[in-house]
């Protein structure tokens, strides 16, 4: 048997990265096909190549080749959630300053610092976990496993938790930036949801998931 | 429908292909526009398989590689009669519009 070349040992390492049952299904054939299209006397995998494989690799985790389309828009939706999130540590980094500026008129310096440590630092913090459940969910979803849909009814419900916590409080506590970004993600947990639990989408999350 | 399932499902509309040949009937339906990536290509016909639009036909070692030979279901051959039929009424409306300006012939 003959040595595989370098551009072949360069194509099998990026499609490592594909779930491994699909992997066992399709690895030799896409690699004959990645081979049938390298240029003549190529020695490396391309960098346009490698990125439209990885794209593909992200897709067959997420279960996004498979799964109905509600589940689909979920898991898209979900993934806008995770990037939403970071916007929301964002916009509360940003309206910081005026946030601080705007409670000092009221407030003492000494209850700003205890705002600060006990309810902006805490958003701050869990902010970058937020983002990872969100993906971490839309993962689980985009397979389909029973446990999913649940799971994300509760992050949903602390979303919603979180949100009424900032309209009580107002803008002594929260900028208007803030609370609409906050805003626009429960609307994207709303939306999810309504596709999860949606007709077409419920059998999906009823097979086995070595049947997804 | 997107166009590179559109693509996808016109390059089997007369036979059988493999992974090799769906990219090249598609860069040649295209007139060169579009080149499929192995990767795009290969979600695509994940996702069609799930669709019930597309099939394996067979499988051949072609030089000690794997060959799979992808054809259209009955299913995928309406889906595509049909968006092929909604494209073209799409297009008489366009043209019927733009041939009093002068711009079509």
């Amino acid at each position: 048997m003959t040595e595989p070349s370098r551009l072949e040992q360069g194509y099998r390492r990026v499609l490592a990265c594909y779930p491994k049952e699909f992997r066992r299904a399709n690895e030799e054939e896409i690699l004959a096909v990645l081979l049938a299209t390298a240029a003549e006397g190529r020695q490396r995998a391309g960098l346009a190549e490698c990125a439209d494989l990885l794209r593909g690799a992200i897709k067959m985790h997420l279960g996004m080749s498979r799964s109905p389309r509600p589940v689909l828009n979920a898991v898209r939706l979900m993934c806008a959630g995770a990037v939403l999130t970071l916007a929301v540590l964002a916009t509360v980094l940003v309206t910081l300053g005026s946030l601080r500026s705007d409670f000092i008129q009221n407030f003492t310096a000494a209850q700003w610092h205890t705002v600060m440590l006990t309810q902006i630092v805490p958003v701050l913090a869990s902010a970058p976990i937020g983002a990872g459940v969100w993906l971490w969910l839309a993962w689980a979803n985009g397979r389909g496993y029973d446990w999913a849909r649940p799971a994300f009814m509760a992050l949903f419900g602390l979303v919603t938790t979180g949100l009424l916590l900032g309209v009580g409080e107002g803008t002594a506590l929260y900028a208007p930036a803030d609370l609409i970004a906050a805003t626009v993600l429960w609307l994207v947990g709303l939306a999810v949801i309504v596709l999860i639990f949606s007709k077409t989408a419920s059998p999906y999350y009823q097979q086995e998931p070595a049947q997804q | 429908m997107q166009e590179a399932t559109f693509l996808i499902l016109t390059a089997l509309a007369d036979g059988s292909q493999h992974g090799y040949g769906i990219i090249a009937e598609v860069q040649e339906i295209s007139g060169g526009r579009v080149r499929l990536r192995a990767g795009t290509l290969y979600t695509a016909l994940d996702r069609l398989r799930v669709d019930g639009l597309i099939g394996v036909d067979r499988e051949e070692i072609v030089e000690g590689r794997l060959r799979r030979y992808y054809r259209l279901t009955p299913e995928g051959t309406e889906r595509l009669a049909a968006e092929a039929a909604r494209l073209q009424a799409n297009a008489r409306a366009a043209l019927a519009r733009l041939k009093p300006l002068g711009v079509v012939t």
